[in-house]
């Protein structure tokens, strides 16, 4: 154990923190999702060309091959000037980039990671169904082999950036007559292929980057296949434990920003006084240094063993608990105002009634907080089944 | 930086652990609760022997030459164990005698031949180059001297030249507790905190041993979790007992990781080390309350019952929860402080 910060590390946090600092975006983000696109992707063209992109990912595919840890300096540096989530660009940089660098073939990799990097395609994800949400390996979207094709019907949902995506992670089932987790492929889909339909779904804060997603003899190549035939399952649980562990940072870090706007917001307007709320902003204060810990921690196990582990869906329910109680003291705090609901502002700008909305999806979105509970209890605890 | 536990460190672990295991097992322990003192003076030597009062003391002042993360591990497991004694006492007095230099007093404390209590000052009572009010004492029963420490800084007095000190029944039956009120006592030692942070130390070693109660909790009740049958099945197979498991364990891990945090902040001398352990002994508190409590819960009936060891988890971590500051006290001072940089 220790905490020492090396002299590459120490100038690394310069670095990053001059170049945000100086070319981080300024502007509205906008609500339309097609705007939206063109603005995330203008910004994550702008990381790749000053060097920013894939900060862990491996050189040969553009990235810098620095360490987990300098991605999370990144983050963290990221996420004090107030800009916002990575949204468009999570499954892209976050979410099917690390699964394609973990599982899929050269050809994938050399084609797919730089395209990520570089800004030029938005990544969805097609995991959960209308009878497949927490019971994912019930799905039931299919994919026939006809030829050198997949050929796929079905519906998937929740679908965030489907509308304005180029590449779709896809789980289809390939074998009806196996076991359920058995029949199961990983694909890629091409989003702009003939025969898929796409209607948005609004979200609790008005947003509208969910979807449902319809299949109707959609044709994928089988060279698209990521892992082997009917062996989904097991790449799908590799891009899991990246959606519970890593991919989750800079959500971490912008929560950690939260709270100290929070207080800041509180001590100028005298406030802090009030016992009850001053009690709540410690204790929320502590919760986050702790969830800070967890992530270091996280970085230290990932030092020596590449995939995260249970401990992942530790820290993404811990997260989300934290998340919804500091928004929730948020708009108590903001007392009238936090009725209000916000126009899109200035990145930097925190719009904490849009904010304490979406923490509703903290505790559901990859993989609800009773999931997380049942695989920890299973898998670290070994209580039965 | 590096989060994990290095294989020395391991070993730190392992061998107080088999150590306590074998030197105060639970029936031993709770013989203890009816004994006049809380210090076993054959196991205090063993103690001293294995260099836990030294262990975060240089090498040159008879220390072991580590840090307070391995002092962290040691109080980890002693409230994992559920040891009784002053301990955290002896090992920061030992500290304050050598930093104001009484060398044979710190030789003493290191190798066990002396033992020291613990005085915590309550509401506006004065630490410093005179002690006035009233203070709590725990474990002073059997000891030599007692370390008595604010936010200021710790004092060592002679436990002769407390007076008489009625016995208190404490909540926890492991504390030998009572209280005094002094008027201006001449202590051995005054060495104030900005010279030696012995506060600070003990407001992180207070929450290593509530991290090691929440672990222990954890552990037993996922424990009869597995094992207590119920309509036919173990009682874990519900999710009411399966998540309530989960979330010990969860609270356990932020502790656990804002404990070492914290620890090793001091010993790198961070301009952020307070702010760390103020959030480590909050979050340790926490913890170390919700997880006993759920202990309880898990084990219904037999849970509230003196014979199952459950009610010893809730009545340490109160007694630990209140020692060098509370939870109101390091919610102040967290909230006080300015965003870590």
């Amino acid at each position: 154990m220790n905490l020492d910060v090396s002299a590459s590390d120490a100038a690394f946090r310069e670095e990053v923190r001059t170049w945000i600092n100086e070319n981080g975006p300024t502007e509205p983000r906008p609500r339309d999702s097609k705007a939206m696109r063109e603005f995330d992707l203008a910004w994550q063209r702008k990381q790749w060309e000053g060097g920013w992109a894939g900060i862990d990912w491996p050189v040969e595919y553009g990235g810098r091959g620095l360490s987990l840890l300098q991605q999370v300096i990144w983050y963290e540096e990221y996420a004090k000037l107030g800009l916002p989530g990575i949204d468009s660009r999570f499954v892209g940089n976050s979410h099917a980039g690390p699964t394609l660098i973990s599982r899929a073939t050269e050809a994938h990799k050399s084609f797919h990671l730089p395209k990520i990097l570089r800004g030029e395609v938005v990544w969805c994800q097609g995991f959960s169904e209308p009878e497949a949400g927490s019971d994912l390996a019930s799905l039931q979207t299919s994919a026939v082999i006809d030829g050198d094709h997949l050929v796929v019907n079905g519906q998937k949902l929740w679908t965030s950036f489907a509308a304005v995506a180029d590449w779709q992670e896809l789980l289809v089932r390939t074998d009806r007559d196996a076991p359920k987790h058995r029949g199961i492929t990983w694909v890629i889909c091409d989003m702009h292929s003939p025969g898929i339909e796409v209607r948005p779904i609004d979200t609790i804060d008005g947003g509208h980057e969910f979807n449902e997603v319809f299949y109707d003899e959609v044709r994928i190549p089988l060279s698209n296949v990521v892992g082997d035939i009917n062996d989904g399952w097991s790449v799908a649980m590799s891009t899991l434990s990246f959606e519970r562990g890593t991919a989750f940072t800079l959500n971490q870090m912008l929560l950690s920003e939260a709270i100290e706007q929070l207080i800041k917001l509180v001590k100028d307007n005298g406030g802090i006084d009030d016992v009850e709320v001053s009690r709540a902003l410690a204790g929320a204060r502590a919760e986050v240094a702790a969830l800070r810990a967890m992530t270091y921690a996280g970085v230290s196990r990932n030092a020596v063993r590449p995939e995260p582990g249970p401990e992942g869906s530790m820290l993404k329910l811990y997260f989300a608990d934290l998340g919804q109680r500091i928004y929730r003291l948020a708009v108590d705090i903001l007392d009238s105002d936090g009725m209000r609901v916000q126009p899109p502002g200035r990145f930097g700008e925190k719009d904490w009634v849009g904010d304490y909305l979406m923490s509703y999806s903290f505790s559901i979105g990859g993989g609800t907080s009773e999931i997380m509970k049942n695989i920890i209890g299973e898998r670290v605890l070994g209580l039965p089944r | 930086m590096d989060m994990l536990p290095t294989d020395e460190q391991e070993e730190i672990v392992s061998s107080v652990s088999s150590f306590l295991s074998a030197e105060l097992p639970i029936p031993k322990v709770r013989a203890m609760f009816t004994a006049g003192s809380s210090i076993d003076r054959d196991v205090w030597s063993k103690c001293a022997g294995l260099g836990w009062f030294g262990l975060g003391l240089s090498e040159a002042a008879g220390g072991v030459g580590y840090g307070l993360a391995e002092e962290a591990l040691l109080f980890r497991e002693i409230g994992r164990h559920l040891a009784p004694g002053p301990f955290l006492s002896t090992l920061l007095a030992a500290r304050v005698a050598t930093a104001a230099g009484l060398g044979d007093l710190a030789q003493a404390l290191l190798e066990g031949e002396k033992v020291a209590g613990l005085g915590l000052p309550v509401d506006d009572a004065e630490v410093g180059a005179q002690l006035s009010g009233t203070f709590d004492l725990y474990d002073t029963a059997g000891a030599d001297v007692v370390l008595v420490s604010d936010s200021d800084g710790a004092a060592l007095v002679d436990v002769q030249a407390l007076g008489p000190r009625p016995d208190e029944e404490c909540i926890d039956p492991a504390v030998k507790l009572s209280q005094v009120s002094l008027h201006g006592l001449a202590p051995l030692a005054y060495v104030p905190e900005t010279q030696e942070p012995v506060f600070l130390r003990g407001t992180v070693l207070t929450a290593a041993g509530l991290t090691g109660i929440a672990e222990r909790a954890r552990d037993m009740a996922a424990e009869h979790g597995r094992t207590r049958i119920q309509f036919g099945k173990p009682i874990g197979v519900h999710q009411a007992i399966k998540h309530a498991c989960t979330e010990m364990a969860v609270r356990a891990e932020a502790a656990s990781c804002q404990l070492f945090y914290a620890a090793m902040s001091v010993d790198a001398d961070r301009p952020d080390a307070a702010y760390q352990c103020e959030a480590a002994k909050l979050v340790a508190i926490e913890a170390a309350y919700k997880n006993s409590r759920s202990n309880v819960q898990v084990h219904g009936g037999m849970g509230y019952t003196w014979e199952h060891d459950s009610h010893l988890l809730v009545k340490r971590a109160h007694v630990f929860s209140r020692m060098f500051g509370d939870r109101k006290y390091q919610a102040g001072q967290l909230i006080s402080l300015g965003p870590v940089q």
